[in-house]
């Protein structure tokens, strides 16, 4: 089986990805292992930040929705609960599908298998109960069910304190949020509406143990100072959740399989595909694009699904240079604009860096 | 919590900061009626709300990571940011209410709503109670996107400090933290691997006694990261340890070598594969 274009992994950047590459007149194939496309996108019920002229203001539940729709309209091919188990030589992806593995060949590959949740090792960090943030907010958001009623947060970035909130809004008590950083690392915008509620911050505080015998039964935390646990700090509270948001990194293991060259990029969540301007890869014709190719956020995300696939299509001919030169030149500038400011600088600083080495 | 002031350790922002981004109108803009206060003083990639204003007062410009700049000669205090603020951090305040009162309106993402007429707590921006107060308006039109804005009416003196208001429906409370009793456990018990059931005691030993330095050789040593998850959890937590043992960077500690199939799969959908050649089914 053979296909111009085969787009792995259904999330922001897929589906953005999918919807330019069918729409510039590429024979598409979108794979996802669920069994709905969207990522996480239908887990983020707060309105997105960006430019008003890329959806922000709008949830990500309905970016979720109206990227579906279009998909649709354009009768992109969807495979779903099929997850891609291999790439092997010449581009070729075996996925499973239907209960059989059928080996597609792709002239271009797009993973975007999206990134994973850092664990944290503490002791108790196996009882049911104790999860990551991500996950919870699958339970509260898409599953419609309440992880526990009394919940500590690890972690003060974006995630953290958006899961937080929402689990609040769910109705469940958030007892804090520990960070180990002397700094709230969210938008402080999103951390306004925690203080607002009366949730407190514990900053230069970690977790130390979770206690409990069959699941959570306390949270115990503890002063962290130059990476270490100040002894005789320790606090006790109840919880029967405790969430850890501590970062996450790319999901590269079908990159890596490709042979795709990587590198350690601290800002981006460590090691991760390299890419070049237009998101190709070190193997010509593997791109990689959204949190595979770097931790960032679902809108940026999207605008890298765009230009992977404005490039590949360019490449297939199906894209004149033209105009694919000022379309992914557009994409490029909107990226720019959503890595200014202190939170996306380091972020871009990275990119750039590793744009300008070459893959 | 610590002894610096501001956003970024408070969790909400200071009067100098909202000043500083220009989201506080001037002293005798107040009186002339309802303005927006936008409290929004981090440079984030962020612009809803210069597009939601009908009377164009709101700017931002390039970037988009630009603090909004309010216009308040053409602000009217109508309340259309509010809601489009995907921060939740626009307000409007009205002080010109007479009778000693103020009007402060806020987004309010909780169920249930309270009714016009009710007696809530207002709450400053550490959500600590202010004062009691009536609400005087509900607002949740479908534009709104279920973000609804709720306007108190609280005495003028509280106008600059109260920025919600108790929700109705409150979790049950328990006790706060306390200080711990102390409790001896150790790091070598605690399970690193979960699918294998690997200790740290037992991959530290792999990294000291057996000598690995990469997440590989620890796998090949130990077993962490032959489940059924293929190291995807415990994966970081070796390479953090590894780390920790050798004074390696991190950029340094190579990951496991990942390797097909990378979900479980089963033979019988392995061997399914009919219309691929013999050869290309030996690939996999």
């Amino acid at each position: 089986m053979k296909r111009e274009v085969v787009i792995i992994g259904g999330g922001p950047a897929g589906l953005a990805a999918a919807i330019e590459a069918e729409s510039r007149g590429c024979d598409v194939l979108l794979v996802d292992e669920n069994r709905r496309a969207g990522g996480q996108l239908f887990k983020q019920l707060h309105k997105f930040f960006g430019s008003k002229a890329h959806s922000a203001g709008v949830r990500g539940i309905d970016i979720g929705r109206q990227l579906l729709q279009k998909t649709e309209e354009l009768n992109v091919e969807v495979w779903l609960n099929s997850p891609c188990i291999g790439i092997f030589s010449d581009k070729r992806a075996a996925i499973l599908h239907n209960g059989v593995t059928e080996v597609v060949e792709a002239e271009k590959l797009l993973i975007c298998t999206g990134g994973a949740e850092n664990p944290l090792r503490f002791p108790g960090w196996t009882l049911p109960g104790v999860m990551g943030a991500g996950a919870a907010q699958t339970m509260v958001n898409v599953g419609r069910v309440l992880p526990g009623k009394r919940i500590l947060m690890v972690g003060s970035g974006n995630v953290g304190v958006i899961v937080a909130y929402q689990l609040m809004q769910a109705g469940a008590d958030v007892v804090g949020i520990v960070e180990g950083m002397p700094k709230i690392g969210a938008y402080g915008v999103h951390a306004a509406k925690i203080r607002r509620a009366g949730i407190p911050f514990y900053l230069g505080y970690t977790i130390k143990e979770a206690k409990g015998t069959d699941k959570v039964e306390k949270a115990v935390i503890a002063q962290f100072q130059g990476g270490k646990i100040v002894e005789g700090t320790e606090l006790e509270t109840d919880v029967d959740v405790i969430c850890v948001a501590v970062g996450l990194r790319p999901l590269s293991e079908l990159a890596q399989m490709a042979g795709v060259r990587h590198g350690f990029v601290p800002e981006l969540g460590g090691f991760m595909p390299l890419h070049d301007e237009n998101m190709e890869s070190s193997v010509p014709g593997i791109y990689v694009a959204g949190d595979t190719a770097g931790v960032e956020e679902a809108s940026t995300a999207m605008d890298e699904g765009r230009l992977a696939a404005a490039a590949a299509a360019q490449a297939l001919g199906h894209f004149p240079d033209e105009e694919a030169e000022k379309r992914k030149q557009e994409i490029r500038d909107r990226l720019e604009s959503l890595r200014q400011g202190p939170f996306g600088e380091r972020r871009m600083a990275a990119k750039e860096r590793i744009v300008g080495k070459g893959v | 919590m610590g002894t610096e002031k501001g956003i970024i350790y408070d969790g909400y922002p200071s009067a100098e900061e909202i000043r500083q981004a220009n989201g506080w109108p001037e002293e005798e803009r107040w009186e002339k009626g309802p303005v927006a206060v936008v409290e929004c003083v981090q440079q984030i990639p962020c612009n809803p709300c210069e597009g939601a204003c009908p009377f164009h007062a709101i700017q931002i410009g390039n970037p988009i990571t630009n603090t909004p700049r309010v216009d308040t000669e053409k602000c009217v205090g109508c309340g259309m940011c509010v809601a489009a603020c995907p921060g939740l951090a626009i307000f409007v305040v009205d002080k010109s209410l007479g009778n000693g009162l103020a009007a402060v309106s806020f987004p309010f993402e909780y169920v249930p709503l309270p009714q016009k007429g009710d007696q809530v707590d207002a709450l400053s921006r550490a959500g600590e109670f202010v004062c009691k107060a009536e609400v005087i308006k509900v607002m949740n039109p479908e534009r709104n996107d279920h973000t609804p804005v709720i306007t108190l009416a609280v005495p003028k003196e509280y106008a600059d400090q109260v920025r919600t208001m108790r929700r109705l429906r409150l979790p049950e409370k328990g006790e706060g933290f306390h200080k711990a009793e102390k409790d001896e456990i150790l790091d070598d018990d605690v399970i690193v691997c979960r699918c294998e059931e690997i200790t740290a005691g037992e991959i530290r030993k792999a990294i000291r006694e057996y000598k690995a330095t990469t997440v590989t050789e620890v796998k090949r040593r130990v077993r962490a990261g032959m489940g059924l998850c293929q190291g995807r959890t415990c994966g970081k937590i070796v390479a953090r340890m590894i780390a920790e043992e050798t004074g390696k960077p991190m950029s340094e500690i190579l990951g496991s070598t990942d390797r097909p199939p990378v979900r479980p799969v089963s033979f019988g959908e392995l061997a399914a594969d009919k219309e691929e050649s013999d050869d290309e089914r030996d690939n996999v």
